[in-house]
């Protein structure tokens, strides 16, 4: 392995130093959480114990937290993989500190999304009858079989990556997790053949993640959709919902970056710019998600079918005016004020802006889940949804559980890609300056291209 | 120990950790147990038995479907369906027929014998012996009779027909006692309209099916009215049974109740105008000479100006009525349009047959009976008097009247007293006031005298098939009443109020387990005898009253024992079973292919029996559920018509005649006839008090401070006071507004948005009486004086699902009566209401 | 083979709900608590739906009884992922509770909302538990149930009709309770098929029409219209 820039080793210190040595501060976090996990985990051996009729769910509105809790899961699955897959693609330099903090909430959430499902179920200890008996006409068999593609796709992609940081650690660590890293880094040594190949599976699987990504939260979205429910029988649901999951999943990430940044002082790592660039990504996001809400109401109040018409006023004046509207402010207002200012777009802003949105992609969920089951088709059994102890429970628990789980994984993993970033260092800066030059008109014979980009020159290590 | 943040979330933790694993191994546990398992009820072997309902008074037949265990031999009724032979249900039934299988298995039926363990109204009872409890009952009334107090024994009985009602009676004549109190004031009156029009003291039933216009005042015929499923098979009859003809029907109401609903007019008319409405009707019909010329002249008395022997000239309904009753000042006075008046007039003439149904609508106010009469002079306008399609009177099953009873000493001095609610005609003589002339049972007067204590003390109280303290306004606010009367025994197999202040409940079998006749009464022409017998036998120890009574006549000895001389009640079914088998006439229930045939045979005059004996016909009446006479006499006037002027009286010659007797012999009414009518609060004079009119409604509260009026209605799914027990029905109660286990105020959107309430909120319902805590429901159905609320509900005893909902509006209502009838006016009731 | 179907005339029903209870005796259905009934879980398989239109005093009201519509296209038994809603040759709908697991899917789907879910263990006072019909189990808790046309029924005619080897007839042998309780004869039951049934035969009515017929969903319940 060629070290050309000898001083940098020592500084790669701070990603290694999260997995190597644990402060008071985890464990308080570790012990407050596991508290609100096992919290919820009473709540749901309770439901297991006396029926679902401990929630809050009813004739009509048979889907409520846990519904809402299963596609806002799964949409911030798409935080890491679809991200990272595409700024791989794209050849993104930044890219290279943010990939693994990212791949690794969508293997995580993916659990929570599939948990959410089952703590739906009325009777989970049939589950596997979906195997046995399953039926492929049904939406929710389509939902089964492309999330645990998806889970495998991106817990493959999240692990190969992994494996050159695991060698690292291999070297480094002592007792059991030496075995532990041993075994799972497979004998990566970093032989030329050995990065040849792991970079072509890193890249195969970059292409294949991306369609599997976007089947997923399209077929989560045709649960819904496939239906013939007022306001959810639309055909842009598919792209309407991938894109609220590609945007709650990086406000997600950029949650989840700007914390580890914090805790494990990576500021050298995950920079302002970093976040600048995710922001400006945010943003377009919130902006597209905003165009399709926009459309999709604006057909349901044009047409002014009747029983769309019930959703669509009770969401927008009825009787959950008050989530709408949070959510329009949330997920649009809020973003766009901070972000669209470059002033405001610092790191504290971007990550105020990144809540508001987690928040409001969550009651945009909500909205799409409750008020279309609270108002049917046929003007009887109307009702309204108020979730019980059990709901609020349980939801705490899984966020509580998956934040534990994350943390747990930078206490085994290093959170940063360490060998990228220093791909990045040693091979990036030069590949990016012929990227870049190859975008160029190519120069007349007897033309200095470095005359051409003043500075730029001489930023170019020489070999 | 220094108790640190981080030591506390970590104890915490660590804490609910713990639980939650503890919980979750149970949890797993549970997965294996009942609640996930599905569950087949115990298989058997099938039976049906042919019986007869007794949730209401319908008198439907019904086929119980009975499934006797293969492994524990149990036998169990598991289904209640229509029996197909009984002419009354034809294989239908109604929600409460279904929901009788909650009344057998009731979980908070009584088991045994009771005697009061606590005080009265408490409800502590301590189990007795039947030997001990008959012993008890038998020692008092030797005791009272003993005393010469015969007559202050009470028997109190809500729905009772047949051979029951003839062992009781029968049991209180023998006894001495004339006071058999009726808790069913809704038939008293439609007899009284009888009375005085036709001269028969009988209900008037309506030839429903064959009608071609129905002109309905308030009838509850969709709802629970007499016989709820012959009421709805009529109605599926009338709209669509007859290919290219559908009758019409129209519903004069404040309120959009169900039958308004399906009906294809609704006029909402002001409460208690009924009467004016029907006479402005009879003006146009007048008028405009629609009448039915040939019957009013042949077959009424009292249209026209007559002059009586005397040589004085009387009112005729013709002058009355163009005179007083101008479709103009009618609709000020109704707040139904003239146009609205003279065309359905105009229509009621002009499709026949037509007829106009008078009931609780028109009759629960202070001028009841006189909006009876009123009505039901429309039906003889047009001729609708024992014709199809028109009114009947309800024909008897050929039982033989039983050997007169033997009086004793006590008895004859007994029944020498008056009533003690001072009810009936003959009785009149000994009481201070004209009370309620022409009723043979006043409930509305008992508390009265139970609180005075005059006439005289009532001692010792029955209660078969009556609770008082639920359905008698007066009581159901202050049971204590019942509390002056010292011997109080009840017969009800459920813990209903009034049983809480029984000395004694002797529990009946439910109607599923026991033998009964069932006649059907004021519901239709044909006479009809059902056979109610046990889908199962008993499940507790509750003993047939039937036979209590014999046992307790027994022990009483004397004359009552020989008036009662059976051994037991199935003795006395079958004997007069027995006299319908040899009466010659009628058949066995069968399906309507094979009465066309019996019928046929026998209007060639064959009567071929399907029976040679009585066992033949006992088993047949076993097996399809009873017998029936398909043959109606229509037409037959000398049956119908028993005035003294043997036809049908405008003028009312007997209510005449009663009153003046009232008058010449009544001491403390002072001035004659003046005297006797402003005892009864008439205010019409002259020949008008004879004559159907409309009597200005008296009611209960200010205009100003209680400015709306209270009616109430009974939803099909609540027909008697027991049925509120039955979790089926509680979840159904009312169609209309769809909501399980609730019963609300139902008031006008214009209305409640004045008081500022809203749909759901809870109001106080106030009258002068009392008030009540509910929901308010808005209601566009629903005139805006006027709020509703159903009855049924709302019990402070009788089961833990009857007392886990509704409300009781009798709490509110005031105590106005309809004198002349004897009936309490439960709609003469003003209210307020204003938001909790 | 027969095509069972059921014709509702809404202009011989009186909303009397007689249908609404024998139902629930028929098949077992459970009794839910006032406040479970207020939090929305009522059961009832056969219902019958108010509507009240205009203001007073021009007021109208209507009920509507409303079984589940047995589609010939059900949209529940598509979304079903186990199966377990299935239609059968005859085009009967009915839910195999023994398989459901509970997903609620098929809840979403029907517009019509004809399936109930067990929110909690159906409890019965144990006097109650007597009456319970024999020919049908008592479904557990997290299952969906509903009207199937008494299933149970059906079989129970075509055992006695086996008997004298034949196939059951279109009319009369075998009726749901519902249809076989209502006093108003307002719900008529039979082959659609067959041209000789009444039900066929006013199925073909110009008064005839199907609930939320533009949906696709081709309902074998039709209704004949008032007037």
């Amino acid at each position: 392995m060629q070290t050309t820039h000898p001083q940098a080793f020592d500084g790669d210190d701070v990603l290694f130093a999260p997995v190597l040595r644990t402060g008071r501060g985890f464990y308080t976090a570790a012990v407050f959480l596991l508290a609100v996990a096992a919290w919820g985990a009473y709540a749901y051996t309770y439901q297991l114990r006396y029926g679902l009729g401990v929630t809050g769910l009813n004739r009509p509105v048979a889907w409520g937290f846990y519904i809402v809790n299963f596609v806002f899961f799964i949409g911030i699955s798409h935080a890491g993989t679809l991200i990272s897959a595409i700024l791989r693609l794209c050849n993104a330099e930044w890219r290279r500190p943010i990939t693994r903090a990212a791949e690794t909430i969508t293997v995580l959430v993916l659990f929570f999304g599939l948990g959410s499902i089952i703590i739906d179920l009325g009777r989970p200890d049939r589950l596997f009858y979906v195997m046995q008996y399953g039926r492929l006409q049904s939406p929710l068999l389509w939902d089964v079989t492309s999330i645990t593609t998806y889970l495998t796709a991106s817990t493959l992609y999240l692990y190969l990556p992994l494996i050159p940081d695991l060698a690292l650690l291999r070297d480094r660590a002592r007792g059991w997790r030496r075995q532990l890293y041993t075994a799972i880094s497979l004998g990566w040594r970093g032989t030329p053949e050995q990065h040849r190949r792991l970079e072509r599976g890193i890249s195969v699987m970059a292409v294949l993640v991306i369609p599997i990504a976007v089947s997923v939260h399209t077929v989560v979205s045709w649960v819904f959709s496939m239906t013939l429910q007022p306001m959810w029988k639309s055909t842009i649901f598919g792209p309407y919902f991938v894109t609220g999951a590609i945007f709650s999943g990086m406000a997600a990430l950029i949650i989840a970056m700007a914390a580890v940044r914090r805790a494990y002082h990576l500021e050298n790592y995950l920079k302002p710019v970093h976040f600048n660039s995710l922001a400006l990504l945010l943003l377009t996001m919130s902006l597209l998600w905003f165009y399709f809400t926009f459309a999709e109401h604006l057909t349901a109040y044009y047409g002014g079918e009747l029983a769309e018409g019930a959703v669509l006023f009770a969401k927008v004046t009825g009787p959950y005016a008050p989530e709408f509207w949070a959510m329009v402010v949330l997920n649009l207002v809020i973003p766009l004020a901070i972000m669209a200012n470059r002033r405001t777009r610092t790191v504290a802003g971007i990550v105020t802006a990144s809540a508001s949105v987690l928040v409001g992609m969550w009651l945009e969920r909500y909205l799409i889940v409750v008020p279309t089951l609270a108002n049917p088709r046929l003007p009887y059994a109307r009702g309204l949804y108020s979730p019980t102890w059990v709901e609020w429970s349980i939801t705490a628990g899984a966020f509580a559980l998956f934040i534990l789980l994350y943390m747990v994984f930078t206490k085994l993993f290093p959170i940063i890609s360490i060998w990228e970033v220093r791909e990045g260092r040693e091979r990036g800066i030069q590949e990016a300056y012929e990227r870049i030059e190859s975008y160029l008109p190519t120069p007349t014979p007897g033309t200095q291209p470095s005359g051409r980009v003043p500075g730029v020159g001489a930023a170019v290590p020489s070999h | 120990m220094r108790v640190t943040r981080r030591g506390f979330f970590g104890w915490t933790g660590a804490v609910a950790a713990a639980a939650a694993g503890a919980q979750t191994v149970r949890a797993i546990g549970d997965l294996q147990a009942a609640t996930y398992e599905a569950e087949l009820p115990p298989r058997g072997i099938e039976g049906w038995v042919a019986s007869v309902c007794q949730q209401c008074p319908g008198g439907c037949g019904i086929l119980v479907r009975t499934i006797t265990g293969v492994e524990d031999g149990v036998k169990r009724a598991v289904k209640i369906e229509g029996n197909p032979y009984h002419p009354i249900s034809r294989g239908s039934i109604c929600p409460k027929g279904v929901a009788g299988l909650q009344a057998l298995y009731d979980p908070d039926r009584l088991r045994g014998p009771l005697k009061r363990a606590g005080a009265r109204g408490q409800g502590q009872w301590q189990p007795v012996s039947w030997d001990e409890a008959i012993a008890t009952v038998v020692q008092h009334l030797r005791d009272l009779r003993a005393r010469g107090e015969a007559h202050t024994l009470l028997l109190m009985a809500g729905q009772v027909r047949g051979l029951m009602q003839n062992l009781l009676l029968r049991f209180l004549e023998a006894y001495g006692s004339p006071n058999s109190l009726s808790t069913a004031s809704g038939c008293e009156a439609a007899q009284q309209t009888l009375l005085l029009t036709q001269g028969i003291a009988e209900p008037i039933a309506y030839d429903l099916e064959n009608s071609a216009y129905i002109l309905s005042f308030g009838a509850s015929l969709l709802e629970a009215g007499w016989s709820p499923v012959r009421q709805a098979r009529a109605y599926g009859h009338l709209r669509q049974g007859t290919p290219g003809r559908r009758g019409r029907l129209v519903q004069v109401e404040p309120r959009l109740s169900v039958t308004a609903a399906k009906a294809d007019e609704w006029i909402p008319v002001r409460p208690g105008t009924d009467g004016a409405l029907a006479l402005a009707m009879a003006h146009v019909i007048v008028s405009e000479g629609l009448y039915d010329r040939e019957f009013v002249d042949a077959w009424t008395f009292g249209f026209e100006d007559w002059r009586d022997p005397a040589g004085t000239t009387h009112l005729g309904f013709r002058s009355l009525v163009l005179n007083d009753y101008r479709p103009e000042a009618v609709s000020a006075m109704t707040g139904v349009p003239i146009q609205t008046i003279v065309r359905v007039a105009r229509e009621f003439t002009a499709t026949r047959p037509a007829v106009a149904l008078a009931e609780r609508g028109a009759g629960f106010y202070t001028n009841g009976l006189y909006n009876r009469l009123a009505i039901h002079a429309l039906n003889a306008l047009v001729g609708s008097i024992e014709v199809p399609g028109g009114t009947v009177t309800q024909r008897r099953p050929p039982f033989t009247p039983l050997t007169p009873v033997t009086r004793d000493a006590a008895a004859v001095r007994g029944l020498a007293a008056p009533r003690i609610d001072g009810a009936g005609y003959p009785a009149l003589s000994g009481l201070g006031a004209a009370k309620n002339p022409l009723a043979s049972s006043a409930l509305p007067s008992l508390p009265e005298a139970l609180r005075t204590g005059s006439p005289y003390r009532a001692n010792a109280l029955f209660l078969y098939y009556a609770n008082p303290a639920y359905s008698i306004p007066e009581f159901t606010r202050n049971p204590e009443l019942l509390d002056a009367i010292p011997f109080i025994v009840s017969f009800s197999p459920f813990p209903d109020e009034t049983s809480r202040h029984a000395d004694l409940i002797l529990p009946d079998h439910t109607y599923l387990e026991r033998w009964q006749d069932d006649p059907i009464e004021a519901t239709w022409g044909p006479a009809v005898l059902g056979l109610r017998q046990p889908a199962i036998p008993p499940r507790h120890q509750t003993r047939h009253t039937g036979d209590v009574l014999i046992q307790i006549a027994q022990g009483l000895g004397g004359t009552v024992a020989a008036a009662i001389p059976w051994k037991d009640f199935g003795e006395v079914l079958k004997e007069s079973f027995r006299e319908v088998a040899g009466a010659q006439r009628g058949l066995i229930m069968t399906t309507p292919f094979e009465e066309a045939r019996q019928r046929r045979q026998a209007d060639a005059g064959f009567w071929l029996p399907t029976y040679k004996t009585f066992d033949e016909f006992w088993n047949q009446v076993a097996e399809r559920g009873g017998w029936w006479d398909p043959a109606y006499p229509f037409g037959d006037r000398e049956r119908a018509f028993r005035t003294p002027s043997g036809k049908f009286e405008f003028f009312s010659q007997t209510l005449r005649q009663r009153l003046e007797t009232l008058a010449r012999r009544g001491p403390a009414s002072g001035g004659g006839l003046e005297g006797v009518l402003r005892a009864l609060d008439i205010r019409a004079r002259g020949d008008r008090v004879f004559l159907p009119h409309h009597e200005a409604p008296r009611f209960v509260g200010d205009e100003k401070e209680f400015p709306l009026h209270l009616i109430m209605s009974k939803p099909m799914s609540l027909a008697s006071t027991r049925t509120a027990n039955h979790a089926w029905l509680a979840e159904i109660p009312d169609v209309r507004t769809s909501r399980p286990w609730e019963i609300a105020v139902e008031i006008n959107p214009e209305t409640a948005h004045k008081l500022g309430v809203k749909d759901g909120d809870e109001v106080w319902l106030e009258s002068p009486a009392g008030r009540l805590r509910l929901r308010a429901r808005l209601y566009q159905g629903i005139a805006p004086e006027v709020v509703h609320m159903p009855f049924g509900s709302g019990h402070g005893a009788g089961g833990r699902f009857a007392e886990a909902w509704g409300a009781n509006p009798n709490r509110l209502v005031g105590g106005e009566a309809d004198r002349l009838a004897g009936t309490p006016a439960l709609f003469a009731t003003r209210v307020r209401i204003t938001k909790v | 083979m027969a095509r069972w179907g059921m014709v509702i005339d809404l202009d011989r029903c009186t909303g009397c709900q007689a249908c609404v209870v024998t139902c629930k005796a028929e098949n077992n259905v459970p009794v839910v608590t006032p406040r479970e009934a207020q939090r929305g879980r009522l059961m009832l398989w056969m219902t019958v739906i108010p509507e009240v239109e205009g203001e007073f005093p021009r007021v109208r009201a209507r009920f509507t009884p409303r079984p589940c519509m047995q589609c010939d296209h059900p949209p529940c038994v598509k979304v079903c992922p186990v199966q377990a809603m299935t239609k059968s040759p005859e085009g009967t709908v009915s839910h195999v509770f023994a398989r459901c697991i509970g997903c609620r899917f098929c809840v979403q789907a029907c517009p019509y909302g004809v399936t109930y879910f067990n929110w909690q263990a159906p409890t019965w006072p144990k006097d109650l538990r007597e009456a319970l019909n024999p020919d049908f189990a008592i479904r557990p808790t997290g299952v969906v149930e509903m009207c199937d046309f008494c299933h149970h029924r059906l079989q129970h005619a075509r055992e006695e009709a086996r008997a004298d080897g034949r196939e059951v007839r279109g009319e009369g042998e075998y009726v749901p309770a519902c249809v076989q309780a209502c006093p108003a004869r307002a719900l008529i039951f039979g082959d659609l098929d067959d041209p000789n049934t009444a039900a066929s035969n006013l199925a073909h009515s110009p008064r005839a029409f199907r609930m939320l017929e533009d949906l696709g969903t081709s309902p074998k319940v039709y209704y004949l219209k008032e007037g």
